[in-house]
């Protein structure tokens, strides 16, 4: 185990993207303290200023370890199964117990570094009086390593299961985020009514840090409407999480042996040939059969565009549909929900929460089809290769953001039933619908250009999707964690500067979710969030044209 | 159309500096169209620096190159459409079969789609892939993914293939049958750059061999011009009968060479043979011969041990070695 404990920390130490996490982590937490540090020789006896940093600080800590540690754990183990090296440690006297626990402590040992880069932070928020160092920074460093264990439990288990490094790191990811804040959709459907239901959503709900940050930091019922309320059971969300991580890292360990090598290669099986009566089936079976020979690339058809699509599993047109689909679902299911509830939402709060879903998925679906663009065909030699055809530099821009952006407009269209719902409950909300929408279109473009631009810059695709995730989360969470944070201590302007970032806080406040119709954020939102687009369409646009030009 | 006996590839004065390295020094060489062309160096020689610039994907400080009349640098797009590039490294797309990866490429090239579907079509049957047009990419072993590599090359029909490594990682029998496809895309009136570092391999292929280290062009010709510019020395085996009089030959040979060739004369009583290196004269050799055989020596074979392409290569990095 050590071995693999010790190779596994200092490879992660080595790596610039942890040099710069820690960096990042101790220059930020200091600027934290020195902004709320009280000045001009006055002292806060209320502790309301130190509470405001606490709060600050508690948010930022958890979005440091929800952005920063499943990066490392993703990768772990299905780099070393693609480079080799996991065979020679299975062909070592390390049992799969101690390959486990050396990965497992190497990531943890890293989070735990940079948790320790914000401790001087934390005294310094003690200091400034108001905050208990029991009850609430000591909890809260217990609470992020939780999560922090958690994420790793999740990290490695999708890491044994993955075939590619940043399959793997979406994946977790979205795992991880789910386990964050999809925890809470259910409750948020159930509250009010009990039965079993309710009682899983509660459950449910116990799994997610957010309720047990904001409820150390008092400010339980300050997100979400009463969402994370007072009572949000620190030691119940501790014993919970260790307990899933724990399940997890028995699964992970199950599966570490010689059977992640023991699979033959794809035969290739191609419906075409099989007997009259398969073909039947499958024809019934499937709308559209993966397993039937494609047609040719037509002509009119940009083949960078189509290359990417049949790359993506997901891109498949078979997955395409199965995607939409569940998004219809989930968007009906909403709606439904919402206006089959005991409680009386709203339809704007019906709008507010379709929105959440549009751009939730416009944020966890675009990194991973877009930040790897460009990055995984140098990762994979395929640059070259379209170096050395006839393709434009612009075909091959565009062709890759046009797959990523139909692929995007198909999940968001398929959203849309819960606003024919809406409208048809509240005719006199269509042009706020159509304004909300727009918004969201222009939250697509600009995530998917940023994601482009920033990904262009990569030769990894992990490394690549690990960056864009942490920009794009900062992005669209940081100003809705300052706009729950409204009135104390971030005042009206910083709310409303926040919000006008992204798109979201405009769509959120045109469909007239509660706690957003005072802001007016159109059209500055839409001038930012264009600006942001086109001046990432350029940078991404460059970056092409340099990586295509001879060296 | 160029004439058969005009170059196909001509280099003429091709340098390339990074800074103060210099990866490739005047490199100058020309190919005719159907001829195969060994490219051969160590690591880091410039092997690929040239390739990359033949291709366009790489700018020469200075010097210039032309495929089929084509400038490698002003005529970047026509270079692309004479040259069918096969990197080191394959470039695998995940969950695309055989035939929708070529299928890509062809559209790339501009292919249009029915003619595309005909030319897949030949490449997989030139290149004996036919059989894998429906395995994913992803799942084809080394040796299947070289053919599809080649066959990748062929698509737009160009002029010249540059093939990096084909061989490389190969077992005996793909060695063979991708042997076996070079010699048969010569045939077609193809001209192949192929650089490899199995030499026994390019050996048997090869219609001219340019031996490059350290950025400069070392030997370049027929495999025999490149030995004869080589050969200051040749060796020779003389096969006695039986091992009793080995010895006594040896002493014989010994003799009959110059003062500085004596230390080489090996005596292997186990093979009943005396080996020798010498840059003597033929009629010189038969004096040796007569020598032994009028010591009453029982001489079965006197015979002069071809070199090959390895003893070439080697021949020519030792002799850089210092220099380095």
């Amino acid at each position: 185990m050590i071995p693999v404990l010790s190779r596994e920390f200092r490879g992660i130490l080595r790596s610039p993207r942890a040099l710069a996490a820690l960096l990042a982590t101790a220059v930020a937490f200091s600027l934290l303290v020195l902004a709320r540090w009280p000045a001009g020789g006055i002292v806060d006896l209320s502790g309301a200023g130190s509470r405001g940093a606490f709060l600050v600080f508690a948010a930022a800590l958890l979005g440091g370890v929800l952005l920063l540690v499943p990066a490392f754990p993703a990768s772990s183990i299905v780099r070393e199964r693609n480079q080799g090296t996991l065979l020679l440690l299975f062909n070592s006297p390390i049992s799969a117990v101690g390959l486990y626990a050396g990965k497992f402590l190497g990531v943890l040992a890293f989070a735990g570094l940079v948790l320790c880069t914000t401790l001087p932070a934390a005294a310094a928020v003690y200091a400034m009086g108001g905050v208990d160092p029991w009850q609430q920074i000591a909890l809260l460093y217990a609470v992020l390593v939780v999560m922090a264990i958690l994420s790793i439990a999740i990290g490695l288990l999708v890491s044994t299961r993955a075939t590619s490094p940043d399959a793997a790191v979406r994946v977790t990811y979205g795992l991880v985020f789910a386990v964050a804040f999809l925890t809470l959709a259910p409750h948020a459907l159930t509250r009010g009514t009990t039965g079993l239901y309710a009682t899983i959503a509660e459950w449910l709900r116990r799994l997610s840090p957010l309720p047990v940050v904001m409820h150390l930091v008092g400010q339980g019922g300050a997100v979400g409407g009463g969402l994370l309320e007072k009572d949000a059971g620190v030691w119940q969300f501790i014993v919970g999480g260790l307990g899933l991580a724990a399940v997890l890292a028995v699964a992970t360990i199950l599966q570490l042996d010689h059977r992640l090598f023991d699979r033959s290669r794809d035969a290739g099986t191609i419906t075409d040939d099989q007997s009259l009566w398969v073909r039947i089936v499958r024809r019934l079976v499937f709308l559209v059969d993966p397993q039937r020979r494609k047609a040719g690339i037509p002509m009119f058809f940009n083949p960078i565009m189509v290359k990417e699509f049949r790359t993506r599993r997901f891109g498949r047109f078979h997955w395409l549909l199965r995607l939409a689909a569940v998004c219809a679902l989930v968007s009906l299911l909403i709606t439904l929900a919402a206006t089959n509830g005991t409680m009386d939402w709203g339809v704007e709060t019906i709008g507010g929460l379709l929105v959440i879903l549009q751009i939730g998925l416009v944020v966890l679906l675009t990194p991973s089809l877009a930040a790897g663009l460009i990055a995984s065909e140098r990762e994979r030699g395929g640059w070259s290769l379209l170096q050395s055809t006839t393709l434009s530099g612009w075909r091959i821009a565009s062709g890759k953001l046009a797959s990523v952006a139909w692929t995007m407009l198909l999940v968001l269209a398929a959203t849309l039933p819960g606003y024919l719902v809406m409208t048809t409950i509240k005719p006199t909300m269509w042009n706020q619908v159509m304004l909300a929408l727009v918004s969201v279109l222009l939250a697509v473009a600009m995530t998917l250009a940023l994601s482009a631009a920033i990904g262009a810059f990569h030769s990894r695709t992990a490394a690549a999707t690990v960056t864009v995730y942490v920009v794009l989360m900062i992005l669209y969470l940081g100003p809705l964690v300052i706009w729950a944070f409204r009135g104390d201590p971030f005042g009206e302007q910083v709310v409303r500067g926040a919000l006008s970032i992204t798109p979201l806080g405009a769509a959120l406040s045109v469909i007239g979710m509660p706690g957003f119709t005072q802001y007016e954020l159109i059209p500055i939102a839409w001038r930012i969030a264009g600006t942001i687009c086109v001046a990432s369409l350029i940078v991404y646009a460059l970056q092409v044209w340099r990586l295509l030009r001879p060296e | 159309m160029n004439a058969p006996a005009d170059p196909v590839l001509d280099i003429r004065n091709l340098t390339k500096k990074f800074g103060e390295f210099t990866a490739l020094d005047n490199l100058t060489l020309s190919l005719r169209r159907g001829q195969i062309l060994g490219f051969i160096g160590p690591n880091g020689a410039g092997k690929t620096t040239t390739i990359k610039i033949l291709v366009g994907a790489m700018r020469p400080t200075s010097g210039a190159a032309t495929i089929a009349g084509a400038d490698c640098v002003r005529d970047a797009r026509r270079i692309k459409r004479l040259v069918g590039y096969m990197p080191d490294s394959f470039g695998a797309y995940d969950n695309m079969r055989v035939r929708e990866y070529l299928d890509f490429f062809g559209a790339a090239f501009g292919i249009p789609r029915g003619a595309r579907a005909k030319r897949i079509d030949e490449v997989l049957e030139t290149t004996g892939s036919g059989w894998m047009q429906d395995r994913y990419v992803e799942a084809l072993s080394h040796g299947m993914r070289q053919r599809i590599g080649v066959a990748r090359t062929l698509l737009h029909d160009p002029e010249m293939l540059i093939l990096d490594e084909p061989a490389n990682g190969l077992d005996p029998q793909a060695r063979i049958e991708m042997r076996d496809l070079l010699l048969k895309l010569a045939g077609i009136g193809k001209t192949l750059i192929v650089t490899s570092h199995i030499l026994p391999e390019l050996s048997r292929i090869c219609d001219v061999v340019a031996i490059i280290t350290q950025g400069k062009l070392r030997a370049f010709g027929t495999l025999d011009q490149i030995m004869r510019d080589l050969r200051q020395k040749r060796t020779f085996e003389v096969q006695l009968c039986g091992p009793a009089e080995v010895e006594t030959a040896a002493a014989a040979v010994r003799e009959a060479l110059e003062p500085g060739e004596r230390e080489g004369v090996k005596a292997h009583a186990t093979e009943s043979l005396v080996r020798f290196d010498t840059a003597r004269s033929d009629s010189e050799l038969a004096a040796i011969l007569a020598a032994l055989v009028g010591r009453r020596i029982d001489v079965s074979q006197f015979r002069e041990i071809p070199k090959d392409l390895e003893d070439a290569f080697l021949s020519v990095t030792r002799r850089e070695a210092p220099a380095a």
